[in-house]
């Protein structure tokens, strides 16, 4: 027997172990809740899934997407040709043996790309350690079959070295294989499952909008155990995601809290969630700390709690998260990371009270008045004191309902509204507002875990909502237009609920407003996370600016990718210490396009924004921008008349 | 130690619902941490105030309804005297709509126990049988107190915060509920005033905008008709006043 006829029982060797290794994993999986998972619609989308939604993320980084195929591919084809092997009279081709050498050749050229992105210096986002190594054994592997291959192909002229490169293939590839569920190769069998079990099915629905797939999930008020205190509280399937992970630090890259030195990283929080749920102590982990990170003992185990300086990961940790979802967005593997945080987040407000000191004053204000500032309801309509505001009340209808939101009780949100209100005007609209029956939606006790006074205000608002006729929601806050949309359906409200951007781009669009060119700005528009990442929309707010005429320069992070402002998740109220602020940096970025206006269509980022100090841009919402212009155009108008006049005599 | 909590009928300052005042959490968190058995008791037509006072920490609870307007005082009475509790923690004022904030005295007075006001920490004393007790004074200044039990004391806002409210405990905490009849109790008697909330009026804030600035245009000599028109217009425009409508 020639070293080479060894190949195809290394293969079987190697699928063994690792099929006992990850059985242990599978039991660990075992331990969490039950979840509901349509395995055929799933294992039938897994090929597009994995070819298209997991391509174009990984595709956005070219060094991995070209790293990616040739060592997948290579290692998958050269396995499945070599148990092809076991077949006497293939075994004894030549063409057979070249083939299969040829597979490792793509192999190790994809392990020379691999390791170009780890040597001599990774890069600052990969994780070290154990995934440092994972080339070698990869190369060790490869390198070994592909020189063991190719002597065979030749006729076997040198069967001691055959030995040895069979001996470096063992090596290798069985090392791979006892790794399957503990090192970084776990991230491939976990990740195809997740792909199957995605606890989310509907994101890769392309035809579907983008926030059905955003909302979170409710949970039953009256269970035992209300959000997750221990890796068994998440559903198995979530378990399994948190296996998944490739460590490729995207996520954390594209992390605000990270980049403002608060103590998150969304792949660290990921590995010790994955860490924690196998047990024992801190497993060793190559990725850079959480930014001033705050001591745990990290002892982890499957029924041990998880948030507490006792266990796996701080409080300030999941305190940090704006849930802007850039993480999610960045993910190659699909993992829900704010899905995690919210759930985390879900136990220590409704089971411990434990939320931070500043968060616990608008969640009390919420339970006393339904609103998170403490103000009364009916004087919310206030800022609009000689404005026409026309009250619905119950049996009343009206086209459009605009939903005022918190924005209606702060000085620079009613700016905005006031624009907004005076364009509807200007444009005809028929509009309305529900007055003291609108309490606020309930976004920021639900990000802060509050579930009971979400579901409350959900259901009091989709009691109001039903007593009144009107055909369309138009709201100017994204944070309640996601709420509205894609959370209230949970609770029997479905509606058709508009952005104001969208709004008014249609108003321009059918020439209900005609704004006259603002020229000579050049302005920079900031995505709202809960417009662009979490509802798709990126388009209209810039249509309706490029109908302005103004010069629109676009942020190296912008449309579905771009920074939030830090005002989201009910970060601004936990307030969690960093080294910098997230306004800060994003405000930078608006700087660096040279920007005299940022564009903002969201009263958290008008507020975050304009929260930055210094010489800075000046912060407008898309909607003072149109009023402005429609200003412009109705005095421009009369100019151009007394123009005519003064040439008449001549 | 034995020691019951004092939850009034108080309101929402600005929604006006039933509403745990921050006075009577901190008192619900203090006896928590005093340890022993600890209740909350409550007489009034409705349960909302005590379901949140179990979520700042108290385990059980005993609600007496009595209907609204009649006088809790005797009720209270006759459950404190079947419980004899060691300690009684109350509120120190009335934060409601009919509540006046002297019922911890008319207990006292009723139950023949001392009433120590605006205690801001309790412990156990040293002897058996006693207990210490920090009262606030003025100017920051404290006073500790060493008292035999039994005692009613009343808080002070400057007492430890209560601890954070917390769902799951006010839906685990459970409440024994006893209907008390009104017949033979003192009833009060419906106020003939109306009482409304304090609401100011929106102030009306001059328009800003770029639009006005076009529109400037001087009138020399204008008719008095022209003058006045174009007063009333502006007017108009800015939503000073209404005369179309």
């Amino acid at each position: 027997m020639t070293p080479a006829a060894f190949l195809p029982y290394l293969i079987l060797a190697m699928v063994v172990l690792a099929g006992l290794r990850l059985g242990q994993r599978v039991m660990l999986w075992r331990g969490g809740r039950a979840a509901h998972v349509d395995w055929m619609a799933g294992l039938k989308a897994l090929p597009k899934r994995y070819l298209v939604d997991v391509h174009q993320v990984v595709d956005r980084d070219k060094s991995a997407s070209r790293m990616h195929v040739p060592v997948a591919g290579g290692l998958v084809l050269a396995s499945g040709l070599l148990v092809l092997g076991l077949v006497p009279a293939l075994a004894a081709s030549r063409l057979y043996w070249t083939l299969v050498t040829l597979a490792f050749l793509v192999m190790v050229a994809g392990v020379v790309l691999v390791a170009r992105r780890r040597y001599p210096q990774p890069m600052a986002r990969l994780s070290v350690g154990r995934w440092q190594r994972f080339p070698i054994y990869l190369a060790a592997f490869g390198l070994g079959g592909l020189v063991t291959a190719g002597l065979a192909a030749i006729g076997n002229p040198l069967p001691a070295l055959s030995f040895v490169t069979l001996v470096i293939a063992a090596g290798g590839g069985l090392k791979l294989a006892f790794d399957a569920a503990s090192g970084p190769i776990r991230h491939a069998l976990a990740g195809a499952t997740h792909l199957v079990a995605h606890p989310r099915p509907n994101r890769f629905d392309h035809d579907e909008a983008k926030g059905r797939s955003t909302g979170l999930q409710s949970i039953d008020l009256n269970a035992e155990t209300l959000g997750a205190k221990t890796p068994s509280d998440f559903a198995w399937n979530r378990l399994l995601a948190f296996d998944a992970c490739v460590q490729c630090g995207r996520c954390e890259a594209a992390c605000p809290a990270f980049a403002a030195g608060q103590p998150l990283s969304p792949k660290h929080l990921i590995a010790d969630l994955a860490a924690a749920s196998s047990g024992g102590h801190h497993r060793p982990y190559g990725g850079h700390a959480y930014p001033n990170e705050r001591p745990v003992a990290g002892e982890g185990g499957l029924h041990a709690k998880v948030i507490s300086p006792d266990g796996m990961i701080h409080p300030d940790t999941i305190w940090s998260c704006t849930t802007c979802r850039a993480c999610v967005e960045e993910c190659p593997m699909m993992i829900e990371h704010v899905d995690a945080i919210v759930e985390l987040r879900r136990f220590q407000t409704l089971e411990l009270g434990a939320v931070p000191l500043k968060a616990e004053e608008p969640l009390s204000h919420y339970r006393g008045c339904d609103e998170p500032n403490g103000r009364a309801l009916a004087e919310r309509t206030d800022f609009a004191a000689g404005l026409r505001l026309p009250v619905l009340k119950p049996g009343e209808r009206a086209d459009v309902l605009l939903w005022l939101g918190q924005a209606a009780y702060d000085l620079r949100g009613q700016r905005t509204l006031r624009a907004l209100i005076q364009c509807l005007q200007a444009a005809g609209v028929d509009y309305a507002v529900l007055g003291e029956d609108e309490r606020d939606c309930g976004d920021l006790a639900r990000r802060l875990g509050d579930e009971a006074t979400f579901q409350r205000l959900a259901r009091e608002n989709i009691a109001a909502l039903g007593s009144v006729t009107f055909n369309r929601i138009l709201t100017a806050d994204p944070h309640a237009l996601h709420v509205l949309r894609n959370e209230y359906p949970a609770f029997g409200g479905t509606y058709d609920v508009v952005h104001h951007t969208a709004f008014l781009a249609e108003m321009v669009a059918a020439g209900q407003l005609t704004p006259q060119a603002l020229s000579g700005r050049a302005i920079t528009y900031h995505d709202p996370c809960y417009l662009g990442r979490y509802n798709g929309e990126t388009e209209a707010p810039r249509a309706l600016l490029d109908a302005l005429g103004l010069e629109r320069r676009e942020m190296a992070r912008s449309g579905k990718r771009s920074m939030c402002c830090g005002g989201g998740g009910g970060a601004p109220s936990a307030d969690i210490p960093g080294d910098t602020r997230i306004p800060d940096i994003r405000m930078g970025q608006a700087k660096e396009t040279g920007a005299t206006t940022v564009a903002v269509a969201c009263p958290q980022c008008t507020a975050m924004l304009e929260g930055v100090t210094g010489e800075r841009p000046e912060v407008k919402d898309v909607a003072e921008l149109l009023w402005e212009a429609v200003q412009a155009s109705a005095t421009a108008a009369p100019r151009d008349s007394r123009k005519a006049k003064e040439l008449e005599p001549a | 130690m034995k020691t019951v909590v004092l939850v009034s009928g108080a309101r929402h300052p600005v929604s006006r619902r039933p509403a745990l005042t921050r006075l009577e959490a901190q008192a619900a968190s203090l006896a928590a941490k005093l340890g022993g058995t600890v209740r909350g008791l409550h007489a009034g037509p409705s349960d909302d105030q005590l379901r949140e006072a179990l979520g700042h920490g108290l385990g059980e609870a005993d609600w007496l309804e009595i209907e609204d307007r009649v006088d809790p005082v005797p009720a209270l009475i006759d459950h404190l005297k079947a419980a004899a509790p060691d300690i009684v923690i109350a509120g120190r004022r009335g934060e409601g709509t009919g509540d006046t904030g002297l019922v911890p005295y008319a207990l006292a007075e009723a139950l023949d126990m001392p009433i120590i006001a605006d205690v801001v920490g309790v412990s156990p004393g040293a002897g058996s049988g006693t207990v210490s007790i920090e009262q606030a004074l003025k100017k920051g200044a404290r006073r500790r107190l060493v008292v035999q039990l039994p005692v009613l004391v009343t808080i002070h806002p400057l007492a430890p915060p209560p601890s954070p409210f917390a769902f799951a405990a006010a839906r685990r905490g459970t409440i024994r509920h006893e209907r008390i009849e009104a017949t033979g109790l003192p009833t009060a008697k419906p106020s003939p005033f109306v009482e409304r909330p304090y609401r100011a009026r929106p102030k009306m804030m001059r328009q800003a905008g770029a639009g006005q600035a076009g529109e400037k245009a001087v009138l020399v000599g204008p008719t008095p008709e022209e003058a006045a028109e174009r007063i009333l217009a502006f007017l108009e425009d800015n939503g000073i006043r209404r005369y179309s409508a």
